[in-house]
């Protein structure tokens, strides 16, 4: 069975604010789509996205796996400083989400520097 | 501007205030032993539990709240509402309830609070002192829930204590805990056993705010 999954880049968010960003993902998600974002939820994000998934939650859709790997903080002194600027603009510095439905994911092992996600779509 | 008035009101509170009540709240996944660890204490210091444990997970559906609970620990006294929360997660499944016997329609109800219950102890984040976040140390602690739960308390700049709890299992790997979270206090106790429960008055003697 086939698994459809979406990259998305980091400019399709960057406008998107708040309810407006979780909206997009979520709506994605309930078409039964994995989504690789370039670009890390903040901690407050990942916990307006469990909220949103909450009121979502009913007999088809149980709610959503996701795994985050965090902006790199300790890339030497100027590119730290440069990376400080960009996030002090508003900016992004890297760092990836992955999220999808959890009846397709089966399991997802994180690790600091990598996520390894198990999917399996059900005949 | 909220973290700096947080920091303000609570040195004027030390400097000028009454003994301070610390509102400390109980987060974790579900099933890590919050309610067990919370009942321990409150049952050591008052007599009465805090609220129902069960093997079912989301038991707690609600936040359940003990106030004023006095503690004596090494001369200190330490007075603290505890805050018991539901576990937060990111899928609840009523058919997982049925393998644990409930009813489709009684699987389906469950289901239903604990969505409410999750929104509820987010929402709570904004309302506790000092948070102690529990995890289950037979299990892999370096979850995305977990890594969540720290992520949003770093940012509220509310202290974060983590209990390594379940020690008293043969299987426990409470060292995985301290290696995945190092930039916290990590206490190693089981809440069902009561071991080193003494070690973690402490540490919330000697982290909160």
């Amino acid at each position: 069975m086939e698994i459809e999954i979406e990259f998305i880049s980091s400019e399709v968010l960057d406008e998107k604010k708040g309810d407006e960003k979780m909206r997009f993902i979520l709506e994605k998600i309930k078409e039964n789509k994995i989504l690789v974002i370039e670009e890390s939820l903040s901690p407050l994000e990942e916990t307006m996205l469990i909220e949103k998934t909450m009121s979502l939650i009913d007999k088809k859709f149980p709610g959503i796996e996701v795994s985050t790997l965090k902006e790199r903080m300790d890339r030497g002194i100027d590119r730290g400083i440069r990376d400080k600027l960009i996030r002090f603009l508003g900016g992004r510095t890297g760092g990836l989400t992955v999220v999808g439905p959890s009846k397709l994911i089966k399991r997802v092992k994180k690790e600091p520097h990598k996520i390894l996600l198990f999917a399996e779509k059900k005949k | 501007m909220a973290v700096p008035w947080r920091r303000l009101i609570g040195w004027f509170r030390r400097v000028f205030g009454r003994r301070k009540v610390v509102r400390l709240g109980f987060y974790g996944p579900p099933n890590a032993g919050k309610t067990t660890l919370a009942n321990k204490i409150a049952i050591d210091w008052t007599g009465e539990p805090v609220g129902e444990v069960s093997e079912i997970p989301h038991e707690t559906r609600e936040v359940q709240k003990k106030e004023r609970v006095v503690v004596q620990t090494k001369g200190k006294k330490l007075i603290m509402n505890l805050l018991d929360m539901p576990g937060i997660a990111t899928k609840i499944d009523y058919e997982d309830f049925l393998k644990h016997g409930l009813s489709t329609e009684d699987a389906q109800q469950r289901a239903k609070e604990a969505t409410r219950g999750v929104i509820e102890a987010i929402k709570w984040l904004e309302n506790v002192d000092t948070a102690l976040v529990i995890m289950d140390s037979t299990k892999d602690p370096y979850t995305q829930i977990n890594i969540t739960i720290i992520g949003n308390l770093e940012a509220r700049n509310i202290p974060v204590i983590i209990v390594a709890n379940k020690v008293d299992l043969k299987e426990a790997k409470p060292e995985q805990i301290q290696e995945a979270f190092p930039q916290h206090p990590v206490v190693k106790v089981s809440g069902l056993k009561g071991k080193n429960v003494d070690d973690l008055y402490e540490a919330i003697a000697k982290h909160s705010r």
